[in-house]
């Protein structure tokens, strides 16, 4: 029982903090009941409670869910930075046996060559980041999206070395093969995160959206949509999310605000 | 106009179990043969969209069974609506129900 109550408590942790309690009492008590038939089931009935927990900790409303202050693009680009300094300066300082990139054979320098695997490795993930993530970034206004472009290109360059000098410098814990799959994992989740962060962001400010609202129901999806609704916090415009693909919304659209509504977001 | 309600047949079946069934996490487990890991996030699902809602059971009425409370879930108007197209989607799931409750 203490193994099984274990295991509750640890599913419980990814459980938003205002839903746990609660979470944890539904979940103690149908293992009460779930035990009163048979010991053989409560183990697998245990290990659910974590697909449970991820299901709550993943559509939990962003308020609800820790994250680092990245709201505004120069504090987002700002931490990446100062991430990926960190991970150049113990490099540099506790160079791994083999961190100098040196191949006699070919006529480059090491850091190109460096930078050769880098990016072959970042490749590498590309087709696991395509068959995991959808790639579409929705349907925003052509004339508002050029610094989007910029920001998400800054934020793939910042990436890039951060998880390569990053998986570099587990030298001390891993060999040469753990590293490399801790780069093609990492790359697909740094990827992975640019794309979502980008998806989040007002194209005007480039700020995370915020105040998110359910829009519609379930049961009406030919002629509405149903999803969310997120808001700029500088009033720019919204952003409709559809939890399914509408004929009225196939995608996620951005809907800009003009002046007029800026009386609203005061 | 309100096009007509589409769940998939997992969560058909999960809607059908809680309005046949005692409504309860484990019973529906029970009667859908799914496990856990479906069972419970597929309940999220359905009442964060309306179709179910929940309830803890009394603690007097727990005391009196000597258990712990148990939460409860219930077909809202929009749920049975759901089901009942739901059924005639999946022509099976009304027979399953039948089967089920005969065994019982």
């Amino acid at each position: 029982m203490r193994l099984h109550l274990a295991i509750l408590r640890s599913a419980a942790w990814l459980v938003p903090d205002e839903r746990r309690a609660e979470w944890l009492a539904e979940w103690s008590a149908e293992l009460w009941h779930v035990r009163q038939c048979g010991e053989r089931r409560t183990m697998g009935f245990c290990l659910g409670s974590f697909r449970d927990a991820f299901w709550l900790r993943r559509n939990s409303p962003p308020e609800a869910q820790p994250r680092p202050r990245l709201e505004s693009p120069a504090r987002c680009l700002g931490l990446l930075g100062v991430a990926v300094a960190v991970c150049v300066l113990f490099a540099l300082r506790f160079p791994g046996p083999d961190f100098r990139f040196h191949s006699p054979g070919l006529p480059l320098p090491p850091i190109w060559q460096a930078l050769l695997v880098m990016l072959f490795l970042a490749l590498l993930g590309l087709p696991v980041l395509v068959a995991t993530t959808s790639l579409r970034l929705g349907e925003y206004p052509a004339s508002r999206c050029g610094w989007r472009w910029v920001f998400f290109a800054c934020k793939i360059a910042l990436v890039l070395p951060l998880v390569f000098l990053g998986a570099l410098d587990l030298w001390p814990i891993a060999g040469p093969a753990m590293r490399a799959y801790c780069m093609a994992v990492g790359y697909v989740i740094a990827f992975r995160w640019a794309l979502i962060d980008q998806r989040q962001r007002c194209p005007e400010c480039l700020r995370l959206l915020a105040h998110p609202a359910r829009i519609g129901r379930i049961t009406e999806t030919f002629l509405q949509w149903y999803g969310t609704e997120l808001a700029c916090p500088k009033g720019h415009g919204l952003l409709h999310v559809p939890e399914t693909p509408a004929i009225s919304l196939p995608t996620q659209r951005w809907v800009h605000l003009d002046r007029s509504w800026s009386g609203l977001f005061l | 106009m309100a096009a007509e309600p589409k769940l998939s047949h997992t969560a058909a079946m999960i809607l059908q179990a809680i309005h046949t069934g005692d409504g309860y996490g484990f019973s529906v487990m029970e009667m859908t043969g799914l496990p856990s890991g479906t069972v419970y996030p597929a309940i999220r699902r359905l009442e964060r969209d309306g179709l179910i809602r929940s309830q803890w059971e009394r603690q007097s009425i727990a005391d009196a069974g000597q258990r712990p409370p148990r939460k409860y879930y219930k077909l809202t108007r929009p749920g049975q609506a759901t089901l009942e197209a739901s059924e005639r989607r999946y022509p099976l799931l009304a027979k399953l129900a039948r089967m089920e409750v005969e065994q019982s």
